[in-house]
């Protein structure tokens, strides 16, 4: 008993009073208006269709990947999109470990319904053999951080790592026609998916006092509130999905008048998310000269000409200097000093890696590493130049 | 496909804002505080109410409101392919969620502190519309049980097929794979508490069809208040009054 | 070598040290007692650190770590900001943020007796003193000071309380006052009330105000002085 009632965020009664009172004259305890969205920033990893959101202090990330099933009997031509959400408990104290609970499920089914009822993926263009083979999509959407309207973030995550994932192409082989061959990516450019139009889930928070409303509500908001909304809407206009799971009654005219700011703010966001996504397509392409030529390496060399390949392509003199330093040395020494030193390559290599992409939308893989945050490269090199 | 005929008629012979033959039959379950049967068309569900009873799990209890929990499921028998699902698949668990928010928007769960209701949903027959069904069930199980309540919640669905806005959605209606909006009002202050719809409708049509669904709604409630009249009336005739 | 050691001990005062590292070696000191505060351990002959900070030395012998966290260690004769969670028959139970639940005897008021026995609600945020704070038993509160006199202590009504880390509020709690209460408290007026266990309660006459003071204490964590200063003065003119 009093276990639980150490674990649950509490939030005092002064907390639940001022945030109503603040709201009646227009203010919020961020600072934001009450019809104001948090910042909102958008990041790529390194592979294709991954993305996290920032939205304000809420974190999610979303990673799409594909596979070749067979699909439904009653839809043979359709390729098929399912959606998992994981709802750590290290996002969140009050989230349990083990099967996703109820909020971790309704979060998926909005995302579910915006995406797949609307039609917003292309399902066709997923088929490669009727009724034998099709294009399985899985949007798998983690809460790294919950700070409040998951809902919204997660749905811009699942969004931006649609629009930047590619599946490899498929073309039909064979005698009969019937084979398949998957093209891997180094031999034929992958393919994007479909996507017909953006929904865009905008939440809503409605409080006791009947003419507050709130957009993107934050954690403290949402303990406070006693009604939500979310209305899941592209930039056209057309409303994809709504979901005001019971609560607090409110009017009509007041549903109709969060729907029509719901179709600014799904405009605004859409645009958001084309340009980050603008952006990180052009990286890409820079990206993917580099990338060639070093996958060719790959093939016509073994493993440790690969490294060499690496090393020159980056352009990394020093290193090759060092190895060079190396090479008199004797047998086993030459050995130990070869893997020290491709070790700090490789550090080097992600050292640069981040350096280089820090500008756009660059991975978070190379920043959350900690060997090149933390430990300059530097003193790595500097014993060992000492011992040879 | 023509869901709607030229003579305006749908595929069931309704009317676009006809709704289906609705019935509802009170305390069907003897040894729950409240029960029901609510009937629309081919779609039957029964719900049952336990409580206000003490809270099973001490670690729920909430000091000062009741705790409502709400179980849906569906009958393997209830749809036309007998498939057993798993109990606690993504829909029944959202849809629980749904019907039990939509029920504490209605009971005055700060008069009943430290308490604990049970709402227990079973759909019968599947034949569209269940959502509804259910919450126009509990609905009535709990006003049979005598738990106090702001308002009567009912709620009501319709949908958007060759440009007609249609009331009352049947199953080969719902999986045309057309708009679906469910509504759930608190008729006597005329306020929306469920709100639910998938596909893509603009704005201005979604408002017509919400329309359509809230009279739906207030139709049903209409009804329910006779049922709960009849019913009132009856236990008064048995007590010899 | 040992000479060395406790040479160094004085050289990391106010140094930043991290967990494992030696402070003192007690076997080079003879005839010393010294007083270990936070984030330092008697490892056999030696004084360790099990906390990453800054060491700091108070004369003539006291030794302690000056971390910042979110969690808060109880200690006796602190000043906190609790919410109660529940209340029994002879204790309110309140959150302090810290490991267990701190009781608040329901007799520890000004004057209480059996008969008065104030009412809180769950969620009120109260201002208290630790009294009591061993390990293996949940802390001990008190809404009077030591001469059993209310003075500031007791349940804070309106305002809004924001969490923050323990460094934060220790420099909140500094004096002389740090720059950026001062800035603000020469343009605008406002009730504030720090608790060394991380929360901050803020109260003024209008929701703008206290929002304003909210957010620059928030924001002030990282900066220094003179960067608090130039950022409330910025905040001002904004305002203004």
């Amino acid at each position: 008993m009093e276990q639980r009632l150490a674990n649950c965020v509490q939030l005092t009664v002064n907390e639940k009073q001022f945030i109503e009172n603040a709201l009646l004259s227009e203010l919020r305890v961020d600072g934001r208006g009450p019809l104001e969205y948090r910042k909102l920033s958008i990041k790529f990893g390194k592979d294709d269709g991954s993305a996290e959101v920032q939205l304000g202090e809420t974190r999610v990330m979303s990673f799409v990947s594909a596979q070749l099933v067979q699909p439904y009997k009653d839809r043979p031509n359709e390729g098929t999109l399912s959606i998992f959400t994981e709802f750590s408990p290290m996002a969140d104290p009050s989230f349990e470990p083990g099967r996703p609970g109820e909020s971790a499920v309704e979060l998926g089914r909005i995302i579910d319904r915006g995406l797949r009822e609307s039609r917003a993926i292309d399902t066709e263009s997923l088929c490669i053999l009727s009724a034998k083979l099709v294009w399985a999509i899985r949007i798998d959407i983690h809460i790294l951080d919950n700070a409040g309207n998951l809902v919204d973030a997660a749905n811009i995550a699942a969004l931006a790592s649609l629009l930047t994932f590619r599946r490899p192409e498929c073309s039909l082989g064979g005698e009969d026609g019937q084979q398949v061959v998957v093209h891997p990516p180094e031999v034929r450019e992958p393919l994007p998916l479909i996507l017909h139009h953006l929904p865009v889930a905008v939440t809503f928070g409605f409080f006791s006092n009947e003419n507050l409303v709130v957009l993107d509500p934050t954690y403290h908001e949402e303990a406070v509130m006693t009604g939500r909304m979310t209305a899941t809407l592209n930039a056209n206009g057309d409303v994809c999905a709504i979901q005001k799971p019971g609560e607090q009654g409110i009017f009509q005219h007041i549903i109709m008048h969060c729907l029509k700011l719901a179709h600014v703010k799904a405009g605004d966001i859409t645009a958001k998310i084309k340009d980050a996504v603008e952006k990180h397509n052009n990286e890409r392409a820079l990206q993917k000269i580099k990338r060639r030529s070093s996958s060719v390496s790959v093939d016509v060399c073994g493993t440790t000409a690969r490294l060499g390949g690496k090393q020159n392509q980056s352009g990394g003199g020093k290193d090759n200097s060092h190895l060079d330093q190396l090479k008199p040395k004797d047998e086993a020494n030459f050995m130990e000093c070869d893997a020290t030193s491709s070790g700090q390559v490789q550090i080097n290599k992600k050292d640069e890696g981040s350096k280089n992409f820090t500008g756009g939308p660059s991975s978070w893989y190379g920043k959350k590493d900690p060997y090149s945050e933390c430990v300059n490269s530097d003193l790595l090199k500097a014993p060992m130049d000492s011992e040879c | 496909m023509e869901y709607v005929s030229p003579e305006g008629l749908r595929l069931d012979g309704r009317r676009p804002m006809e709704m289906r033959q609705i019935r509802a039959e009170i305390g069907s379950v003897s040894k729950a505080d409240g029960s029901a049967i609510f009937e629309m068309g081919n779609t039957k569900v029964i719900a049952a109410v336990y409580g206000p009873r003490e809270v099973q799990n001490r670690s729920q209890q909430i000091s000062d409101r009741a705790l409502v929990r709400c179980e849906y499921s569906m009958a393997n028998f209830s749809t036309g392919d007998r498939m057993r699902k798993p109990k606690g698949d993504r829909r029944s668990t959202e849809i629980s969620l749904v019907i039990r928010q939509t029920m504490e928007a209605c009971i005055l769960t700060h008069l009943m502190p430290r308490s604990q209701i049970d709402i227990y949903v079973q759909v019968l027959q599947a034949d569209g519309g269940t959502r509804s069904a259910c919450i126009n069930a509990a609905t009535l199980a709990l006003a049979d049980a005598g738990i106090p309540m702001r308002d009567l919640v009912t709620s009501c669905s319709a949908g958007y097929l060759n440009s007609t806005p249609l009331l009352d959605l049947n199953y080969v209606e719902d999986s045309a794979g057309g708009p679906d909006v469910t509504v759930g009002i608190l008729p006597k202050l005329d306020k929306v508490t469920l709100l639910q719809m998938d596909s893509k409708l603009p704005i201005d049509i979604l408002e017509n069809v919400m329309q359509l669904a809230t009279e739906g709604c207030k139709a049903i409630a209409n009804y329910i208040r006779e049922i709960l009249l009849e019913n009132t009336k009856q236990l008064e005739y048995r007590r010899g009054s | 070598m040992e000479s060395k050691l406790s040479g160094s001990a004085t050289n990391l005062v106010d140094q930043l040290v991290y967990p494992g590292d030696v402070v003192l070696d007690l076997s080079s000191m003879t005839n010393q007692t010294i007083k270990l505060g936070g984030g330092l351990r008697q490892d056999s002959d030696v004084i360790s650190v099990m906390k990453a900070g800054r060491l700091r030395f108070s004369k003539p012998n006291k030794y302690w770590v000056e971390s910042s966290q979110k969690r808060y260690v109880p200690h006796a004769e602190d000043s906190v900001l609790g919410i109660v969670v529940d209340s029994r028959s002879d204790n309110f139970l309140v959150d302090i943020k810290g490991p267990a639940i701190a009781f608040l005897p329901v007799l520890a008021f000004e004057g209480g007796t059996r008969r008065n026995i104030p009412k809180f609600e769950v969620g009120a945020l109260l201002y208290v003193r630790v009294v009591k704070a061993n390990p293996g038993m949940n802390p001990e509160l008190s809404c009077t000071d030591a001469s059993g006199k209310a003075g500031e202590f007791g349940a804070l009504k309106e305002g809004y309380m924001f969490e923050c880390s323990t460094g934060l509020s220790r420099m909140l709690l500094s004096s002389p006052t740090c720059p950026v209460l001062d800035t603000l408290g020469k343009k605008l007026s406002f009730e504030i009330a720090v608790g060394l266990n991380g929360r901050v309660w803020v109260n003024a006459s209008s929701p703008s105000t206290t929002i304003i003071v909210a957010n620059a204490l928030i924001n002030s964590e990282p900066l220094s002085g003179v960067q608090q200063k130039i950022m409330a003065e910025k905040l001002l003119q904004r305002v203004q």
